[in-house]
């Protein structure tokens, strides 16, 4: 780890400011990306993952805003705060200008690649247009070159008979075949790092497979790093070589992929893979999670997990862990944000279990999820799959 | 409610022969129509048809989970909603308890409906967000004139506490609660009338992980307590694995496999099952499967490939017998046919193409011919290479010739395949219809 990270986000928060009061989507997350290797950002809906990776692009809409980290891409500040003179927080001297991050950072240097591709393209045009004029803009070639730049870039996609296909409208693609030209776009201009928000999520799973196999042949070509944003386990075992675990705003466990499958440190992550059906074999009973994530406007004291954790203790209550080195995994340490282990030392092995009293823990228990329509107004995914 | 009915327990619950939807695309006044400025009127009346579910016939015995499991389009939903009659078949019949719902007029089919019922996918949009959770539970029971108030007051408080629910929450309305919780409303619905079958259409594939768990194991306790029996119907396998007893997997309106459960995941027995069974991504990072094994999109239900529905996008396609060529030699052909098709290459000259597709060694005999009458068509160096104009034309001849000397010449596109097997794991039947197992 002797080189710089290609990006690094440190103590990111993004509240969003309603009516009910501040919403702490993402609340002090930390985590870096390599360069060539893909990152999982996972959790359940309303984990903050999609906040978080829309923070790193400064695409955070009102009420949004973040009001607190840094975000260091190659070396250059995409956002950071410093006191000012009258002890207020302002925006530092070196952040680079929401211009500058318009021309030469969004598409050229990180390029974002959306969960539902109908959405993100225009129906009124067609698909070749609109990657064109992608690429005339941001690579600055003439309109010809563009053109033949790219039918190649659909080609490189396994775009069937790109020539044709350039001049069909979005609505004449398959949802699988629109996931493909989003990813050309992305990759039109060779950014080094692409953010994936549940690419997969809306495809079948054949069409998933392909998806994922294209991912990776085009990431070993260009060497292109990804965040990859998914509530998807298995496709983070297919994919990922570093995940980080989030939940309710926080990321919990940080681990190299193996590690994190069979040397699970955080109780929410193992509860995640109890409670998940497997294809690979028969399980009888799944040991569901209990209760749901509570709300980020209230959550609970302590750990933010305590009241659906098996595992919780009254120390729980009240001590909030920051994610810690618990082992080291091959050189890559394995951190985790749980007082059950020994680098905390908050005497979880003397404290008293929670059994049976986990019901009067906190205002948001599972109880109570009364206007659940404000826990994400940014619009994090349903958690879902595709609707037929 | 069915002790007169005859129906003998032992008997399927529900039994489906032959059971076809088919949609027209005439709804609207001028739908279908084209205009054909060569004839005389110039107008054509374009009657297509979507043949989403085609001659499907099972049973389901009672107390078991029939998983029927496929890819969006495939025609499970339409499956589920004909067997309740909300839509009607188009032919074959359904016999539930040994009764033919066809046969059933307007009444006697409303009455027939409180032993069926249905729990759909998108928890949200199947509860009327002005009505109470309470009436929303006894609304059923209110239409098929069930108890008193009184009577459906406490059903419904009853059902709230199973479906694990406050029965405090009976005067609240559905924002209220979250996805999980609506599902389990729903779920309390689907039981108030006491049916005998529900239909589940994707019942947890808009929950959370963890959420999707709590649901399943609902749903898997209220069944053994209430005798249930579950048509679930599913996209992902995972959910289907852990839930079913029996599993049938559609393609294109047509049951491809139909096994038990531990005979259908370990020992598939159809190409397209194993394909599914491939793609899905196993949550084991030391698990390093293939992926992607399916090349291609679901061919539009219009107008479906004949015989084995699946040919288009078999791995495993059967060679004509045609042709003697050995299994390699197929299989570089097959692959090089549906590169043509999909036209996944760019022109290159003969030699690159022969080289890619062929290890640069062409089949011989008489399909050798066609393959080298094909590549002379679309390759950049052919007789008839370096003319832009026309090079559609020769990527669709040489497409049609491959496809009508090879692809349609399989056992594959005449005949429907339909075989039953010896299964490995258990001792309950195994249906494929698969020619591999000719």
């Amino acid at each position: 780890m002797s080189s710089e990270p290609l990006l690094r986000v440190e103590n990111l928060k993004t509240q969003f400011f309603t009516e009910e009061g501040t919403v702490r989507a993402v609340d002090g997350i930390s985590f870096e990306v390599r360069e060539g290797e893909i990152v999982g950002l996972v959790g359940e809906s309303g984990a903050g993952k999609s906040v978080a990776s829309m923070s790193i692009m400064g695409l955070v809409e009102s009420p949004g805003e973040i009001v607190g980290g840094e975000i260091t891409y190659k070396g250059e500040t995409l956002f950071g705060l410093e006191e000012g003179p009258d002890g207020d927080l302002q925006e530092r001297d070196d952040m680079l200008s929401s211009e500058e991050i318009r021309t030469r950072i969004r598409g050229n240097e990180i390029a974002v690649i959306f969960q539902d591709p109908m959405e993100s393209l225009n129906p009124v045009f067609t698909v070749g247009g609109q990657l064109r004029e992608f690429i005339e803009l941001n690579r600055g070639l003439s309109e010809d070159e563009a053109r033949a730049e790219a039918i190649d870039m659909l080609r490189e996609v396994g775009i069937p008979d790109p020539e044709e296909r350039y001049d069909e409208y979005p609505h004449q693609f398959s949802g699988g075949m629109r996931q493909r030209v989003l990813i050309a776009m992305a990759l039109a201009c060779e950014p080094s790092l692409i953010i994936a928000d549940e690419p997969t999520t809306a495809l079948d799973v054949t069409v998933e497979g392909q998806i994922l196999d294209l991912v990776d042949d085009l990431q070993e070509k260009y060497g292109t790093s990804f965040i990859w944003v998914t509530h998807d386990l298995g496709v983070v075992a297919e994919i990922c070589d570093r995940v980080n675990v989030m939940y309710l705003g926080e990321i919990v466990e940080k681990a190299t992929v193996d590690d994190l499958f069979y040397d699970t440190k955080h109780p929410y992550t193992n509860a995640l893979l109890n409670s998940i059906p497997r294809p690979d074999r028969t399980v009888t009973e799944l040991e569901a999670i209990e209760g749901v994530m509570p709300e980020a406007i209230s959550p609970p004291s302590g750990c933010r997990f305590h009241p659906r954790c098996p595992d919780a203790r009254e120390v729980c209550k009240r001590a909030h862990p920051d994610v810690k080195v618990v082992a080291d995994g091959d050189g890559e340490p394995h951190q985790a944000a749980c007082v059950k282990h020994d680098a905390f030392d908050a005497g979880y092995d003397q404290s008293p279990s929670l059994e049976g009293v986990a019901v009067d823990a906190g205002p948001a228990a599972a109880q109570e999820p009364e206007s659940e329509l404000t826990a994400n107004p940014a619009g994090d995914d349903s958690g879902g799959e595709n609707r037929e | 409610m069915d002790e007169d009915s005859g129906y003998d327990s032992d008997d399927a619950l529900l039994e489906l022969d032959g059971v076809t939807k088919y949609f027209g695309q005439d709804s609207g006044l001028l739908a279908g129509l084209e205009f054909e400025p060569d004839q005389f009127p110039p107008v054509n009346v374009n009657r297509e048809t979507v043949k989403a579910v085609d001659d499907v016939s099972l049973e389901i015995q009672p107390g078991e989970t029939l998983g029927l499991v496929g890819e969006s389009g495939c025609g499970k939903s339409t499956l589920g909603r004909t067997i309740l009659r909300l839509l009607e078949p188009t032919d074959g019949d359904i016999y539930f308890k040994g009764e033919n719902l066809a046969d059933l007029g307007g009444e006697e089919l409303r009455r027939m409906r409180s032993d069926m019922q249905m729990i759909f996918q998108d928890p949200q949009s199947s509860l009327d967000p002005r009505m109470k959770v309470g009436q929303i539970i006894e609304e059923p029971m209110r239409a098929h004139d069930m108890l008193d108030d009184e009577g459906r007051r406490a059903r419904a408080k009853e059902l709230l506490e199973k479906v694990g629910l406050d029965p405090r929450h009976y005067n609240r309305h559905p924002h209220a609660f979250s996805g999980g919780q609506r599902q389990r409303i729903n779920l309390a619905r689907a039981l108030s009338v006491d049916p005998d079958f529900v239909v589940c259409d994707e019942p947890v594939s808009a929950l959370d992980v963890s959420i999707q768990a709590q649901v399943l194991n609902t749903m898997e306790s209220l069944q053994e307590e209430f005798g249930l029996t579950y048509l679930f119907i599913a996209h992902d396998l995972s959910v289907i694995r852990h839930i079913s007893d029996r599993v049938a997997v559609m393609y294109l309106g047509h049951i491809v496999e139909l096994a038990e459960k531990e005979e259908l995941f370990e020992n598939p027995q159809h190409p397209y099952t194993r394909a599914l069974l491939d793609s899905i991504p196993v949550p084991d990072p030391r698990e390093n499967g293939v992926r992607g094994v399916l090349e291609g999109e679901v061919p539009s239900p219009v107008d479906p490939p004949s015989g084995c529905r699946f040919r288009t996008r078999c791995p495993r396609l059967i060679a004509p017998d045609a042709y003697d060529w050995s299994e390699e030699k197929w299989a570089q052909t097959r692959a090089f046919m549906r590169a043509v098709k999909r036209r996944s290459f760019e022109p290159m000259p003969a030699a690159r193409i022969e080289a890619e597709f062929f290890d640069g060694d062409r089949p011989g005999g008489e399909a050798g011919s066609i393959v080298d009458e094909a590549i002379e068509l679309v390759a950049s160096d052919g007789s008839a290479g370096g003319n832009d104009d026309d090079e559609t034309d020769r990527w669709v001849t040489a497409t049609d010739l491959l496809l009508e000397s090879f692809a349609e010449q399989s056992i594959c596109a005449h005949e429907r395949p339909a075989y039953d097997l010896e299964s490995e794991h258990g001792n309950g039947d195994h249906f494929a219809a698969c020619h591999l197992h000719r």
